[in-house]
């Protein structure tokens, strides 16, 4: 029951920097394994003891020994966040009522600043009576938000319900009516800690005092239900929110879930593809858990779906995590009489499976698919709203017959882009070394630059540049002109052989592609054609990185898949792929 | 009670049965005789082990008995498509939640509303209705309790009441209004033309025209009250445009009588090509001197998501020339778009007409993006900005410092 009544500046700052500090920590460490959450939870309230005034009580022992699984704990997190605001909300709403004169800026910041505060209320631990209650709010500093910042932390302390009962008990006393919000906060502790016969209650009594539910209070009752043996409710529950509103994809999950634990694979599927005609993307998990429930089931339509999802993975370039290709994995292996077996490996550049022995194919387009991209890159990327934007109809032109004219080229060199190579050194130098190194093999190079490299200068060497000319074609834009466009443009227009070279990753010009269709395959075309020079090159000379031989999607051959994944802790940005793989073969 | 009373004003205010109201009396007197009942019980429980006989369900009773009948309405006063009724119903819900949603919310923002594409972008409207809606509410209260105040100052003011003798005349808004406007009147024959491009509608969502539009409102303003104002003209303002819709709407019958030139022609039609240039921050040259003779021209647009270079292209098609304001010359920048609104930009151009001060034209951009003017000596910043970079790195301090002097003096010999 510590409320830290504390007024000096500092002890203030110090606190609310732990909070800030600290708040973190106790969401992240539902990540880690359930054993270090409980030192971090009693560190923090450690530290809140150390900076309150008054006395604090010791942690409640079994807030921190029950731990809710790993993906409702967090969700329960998501809709704290919500709740703050909620806090906030409320502060807000009093502002309107105070009739002080200050300003109502600073009020705001005083409000909010408490508010952190606020939600370091320790709850009891056993139900109060009802003058109790009311002893502790007339303590409280703003009463008129006692109750929701005793929720928010009980919610957070994981509390016993019959604590939280007896304040409802106390709110239902005072105020003749229970507040929405308060009932749905009270619900998300039931959820939290599985009450299924609370839940049921709390469903029961919103029905009859209200007409229509929210989205919030309808995703902690599907997901409190589908946790339950009550579960087909919460597939009803979610035919009532589709009456109003597009449920989200977690509570397809919860729903697919619970279907999934009780072998109910096909209405699993049922809601799976459903979701998918909502346009709703299905998350990992969701995924995950259709490997993990049909683990050993035998059934010709079964393995059929379950290819399905590796090929919409496939589709849609989504690559697996770890624990997600160890279910996959282990399901291959369960699959009766499949004598499927799977080993973890590395591929090499050349593109062979060192495993089976496989060549993975390759990141050539088909004639269509090259055609369509081609057109999309001229119309989203070069011409977009406005031709004048990137560069100007005139140059766009001159640029196609120069291009027209000296066909095909095998390597397209972004000029700019490679003379920043080593900052040490002169930019045409760079330039000059990598044309030089590009140049050996006899291919034919373009080069595009801006017109400002022509002017001598400290970093353009006239004569440096003449002799380059003689190497390799060069075309200037505009200085005020997207370059990269053109390199694009070149490229592709030269063929399936040509190779592009710029650190760039070519985000924007991705973005600038209208349907998600082409922007894969704009991805699976950078892959395997762009070169790419390694920026930690100290030697004399320069080294490129080659493009990819195979594509990184997940492929099949039908007695083999190959699969890549990510480590579950790796940063995955969309130009990055993944170095490893699961191959799987058919003995 | 507090929550019983928003239950009550929202009984009132949103529902529905003339006798709801009357539920609402009703409900006033209810945690009363509720709490006596209860309290009786209290009394016997504390006689034995309080904790112990403490009664958890006590509130599922209240909550069940009671106050349903209020909420099992099914016919709605207001005559709205059901559809309309159910997204009111929900917005009401999401109230009762504690989102961001506004208490009163109009049929066309309904509208509105439903036909936000996503979940996030309804999200966002609903908060932005909600702030406007708060602000509005503390203008409010503010106004009322200035009136307040003034009235006590009154009542405590009234005995000194005498007449002051002086020589000036008290003069008031309308005759400064007159002298403004005779000012205007004379720039619109002599003044120094300053162009507002309203081709920018199509890129521009319906939020952004408006925002342009206040600014360009703000803008004129200021550009009446200066000394010697700019001769103002709207180009590319078509008749059926968004744009004008909204002047209309700020200005109603003042908009004719505004001392503008408002055209649906191109500014390339009516100055010489030569004298014409287009201010937009992609620009790649940068403006040295504020030129008397040129006619400046300003992108009338709002661009909340990043379009690059729209007002580039326009300039580029039209083959004029292009400046951009010399802001990484004179000031620190610390961060923010580089792009200012228009009204900044009528200040800054204003207070260069008058007087060619970079310095003062500039402190018209937001403080919040810069860290500073550039007035210490060149060695002074070079001193401070090698110790930045020794901190940084370490050690190749002697490198750093060559390079960086190189480069520095590089980009200062390019503007």
């Amino acid at each position: 029951m510590a409320l830290f009544s504390q007024t000096s500046q500092q002890g203030f700052q110090a606190l609310l920097w732990k909070c800030r500090v600290f708040w973190p920590v106790s969401r992240c460490h539902q990540l880690f394994p359930v054993s270090s959450s409980i030192p971090s939870r009693e560190k923090v309230n450690y530290f809140s003891f150390m900076t309150s005034s008054s006395t604090a009580l010791p942690v409640n022992p079994r807030g921190t020994n029950v731990i809710p699984t790993n993906k409702m704990s967090e969700a329960d997190y998501e809709e704290e966040k919500g709740w703050d605001e909620e806090t906030k909300e409320a502060s807000e709403r009093k502002l309107h009522f105070s009739s002080s004169v200050g300003t109502a800026k600073k009020q705001l910041m005083s409000r909010v600043l408490s508010r952190h505060k606020f939600t370091y209320v320790q709850p009891p631990e056993k139900p109060l009576q009802v003058e109790e209650w009311n002893r502790l709010k007339e303590t409280f500093r703003s009463p008129e938000i006692f109750h929701e910042v005793m929720f928010n932390s009980m919610i957070r302390h994981n509390s016993p319900t019959d604590v939280a009962k007896s304040l409802l008990t106390h709110v239902a006393q005072s105020d003749g009516d229970i507040a929405y919000h308060l009932l749905v906060k009270y619900l998300a502790l039931c959820v939290q800690q599985g009450q299924t016969s609370e839940i049921r209650d709390v469903y029961d009594i919103m029905k009859i005092r209200f007409r229509m539910l929210e989205s919030g209070a309808y995703n902690l009752f599907i997901r409190g239900l589908s946790n339950s043996d009550q579960w087909r409710m919460a597939l009803t529950l979610l035919e009532e929110v589709k009456k109003n509103m597009t449920p989200s994809r977690t509570n397809y999950e919860s729903c697919i879930k619970a279907a999934g634990c009780h072998q109910e694979m096909t209405l699993a599927f049922e809601l799976y593809h459903e979701m998918l005609t909502k346009d709703l993307v299905p998350t990992l998990d969701i995924l995950q858990a259709f490997f993990d429930f049909s683990r050993g089931m035998k059934g010709a339509e079964l393995q059929k779906e379950l290819f399905g999802i590796l090929l919409y993975l496939r589709e849609n370039q989504m690559y697996p995590h770890e624990t997600f290709m160890r279910s996959i994995k282990l399901w291959f292996e369960s699959i009766p009489g499949g004598n499927w077996r799977g080993h973890l490996t590395n591929i090499k550049d050349s593109g062979k499976c060192p495993i089976c022995n496989h060549q993975l194919e390759d990141s050539d387009l088909t004639e269509e698919e090259y055609n369509d991209l081609r057109e999309k890159i001229i119309k989203d990327v070069i011409h977009g709203t406005d031709t004048f934007r990137k560069t100007s109809p005139q140059e766009f032109e001159a640029f196609q017959t120069f291009v027209e004219n000296r066909l095909p080229f095998d390597i397209v060199i972004d000029g700019l882009n490679v003379s920043h190579m080593k900052p040490r050194k002169m930019q045409c130098e760079n330039l000059f070394e990598a044309v030089n190194f590009l140049a050996k093999g006899n291919a034919r190079l373009l080069v595009l630059g801006r017109k400002h490299m022509l002017t001598n200068s400290s970093n353009w060497k006239r004569g440096i540049m003449k002799e380059m000319q003689n190497k390799a074609d060069f075309f200037f834009a505009e200085n005020i002109s997207e370059d990269d466009a053109f390199l694009l443009y070149a490229t592709l227009q030269s063929g399936k052989h040509c190779k592009f070279v710029t650190r760039d990753f070519l985000r924007d010009h991705k973005a600038c592609l209208t349907d998600s269709l082409t922007r894969h395959l704009f991805r699976k075309w950078q892959r395997g054609h762009q070169i790419v020079f390694s920026p930690s090159a100290e030697g004399k000379h320069i080294t490129f990185l080659p493009a990819l031989q195979y594509d990184c999607v997940v492929q099949t051959t039908g007695d083999t898949w190959h699969i890549p994944y990510k480590d579950v802790f790796e940063e995955k940005y969309s130009y990055k792929v993944p170095k490893k793989w699961l191959c799987i073969q058919q003995k | 009670m507090q929550s019983a009373n928003m239950l009550l004003k929202k009984i009132v205010r949103s529902s529905v049965l003339p006798f709801a109201a009357q539920h609402g009396m009703k409900k006033d007197l209810f945690p009363l005789s509720r709490t006596l009942s209860l309290s009786l019980c209290l009394k016997q429980d504390n006689s034995c082990n309080p904790s112990e006989k403490l009664d958890l369900d006590a509130w599922k009773k209240v909550m069940k008995s009671g106050l349903q009948e209020e909420v099992r309405e099914t016919v709605s006063e207001r005559k709205e498509l059901p559809s309309l009724a159910a997204a009111r119903e929900l917005l009401e819900m999401w109230r009762l939640a504690g989102r961001s949603v506004p208490e009163n919310i109009s049929e066309e923002q309904l509208k509105t509303f439903m036909e936000c594409p996503s979940k996030s972008a309804k999200k966002k409207y609903l908060k932005y209705l909600h702030l406007k809606e708060l602000y509005k509410k503390n203008d409010k209260r503010k106004m009322d309790e200035k009136r307040e105040r003034r009235l006590a100052a009154q009542e405590e003011g009234s005995e000194t009441d005498k007449i002051k003798n002086t020589s000036f005349i008290c003069l008031w808004a309308s005759s400064m209004d007159r002298a403004y406007n005779w000012r205007v009147a004379q720039s619109m024959i002599f003044g120094q033309p300053l162009v507002f491009d309203m081709s920018y509608e199509k890129d521009m969502s319906v939020r952004e025209v408006v925002n342009t539009v206040r600014q360009i409102v703000l803008s004129e303003g200021s550009n009446r009250r200066s000394a010697d104002p700019f001769h103002i003209h709207f180009c590319n303002l078509k008749d059926d445009s968004l744009y004008r819709q909204e002047f209309v709407k700020h200005y109603r019958e003042a908009w004719d009588r505004l001392l503008i030139t408002a055209t649906d022609q191109c500014y390339t039609q009516i100055f010489p090509k030569d004298k014409l240039v287009y201010l937009t921050a992609d620009s790649p040259k940068v403006m040295k001197t504020f030129d008397h003779d040129k006619i400046y021209i300003i992108g009338s647009m709002v661009d909340k998501s990043i379009k690059k270079g729209v007002s580039l292209a326009q300039a580029k098609r039209l083959g004029l020339e292009t400046a951009a304001l010399p802001l990484e010359k004179y000031l620190l920048w610390n961060s923010g778009g580089k792009n200012l609104t228009l009204d900044q930009m009528m200040h800054i151009l204003l207070t260069l007409k008058d007087t060619g001060d970079w310095k003062k034209a500039l402190e018209f951009v937001p403080k919040r993006k810069y860290c500073g003017f550039v007035s210490k000596p060149m060695h002074e910043l070079k001193k401070s900005l090698n110790l930045i970079n020794t901190l940084k790195l370490g050690k190749r301090q002697e490198e750093v410092r060559k390079e960086f002097a190189k480069n520095y003096f590089k980009k200062l010999r390019q503007k």
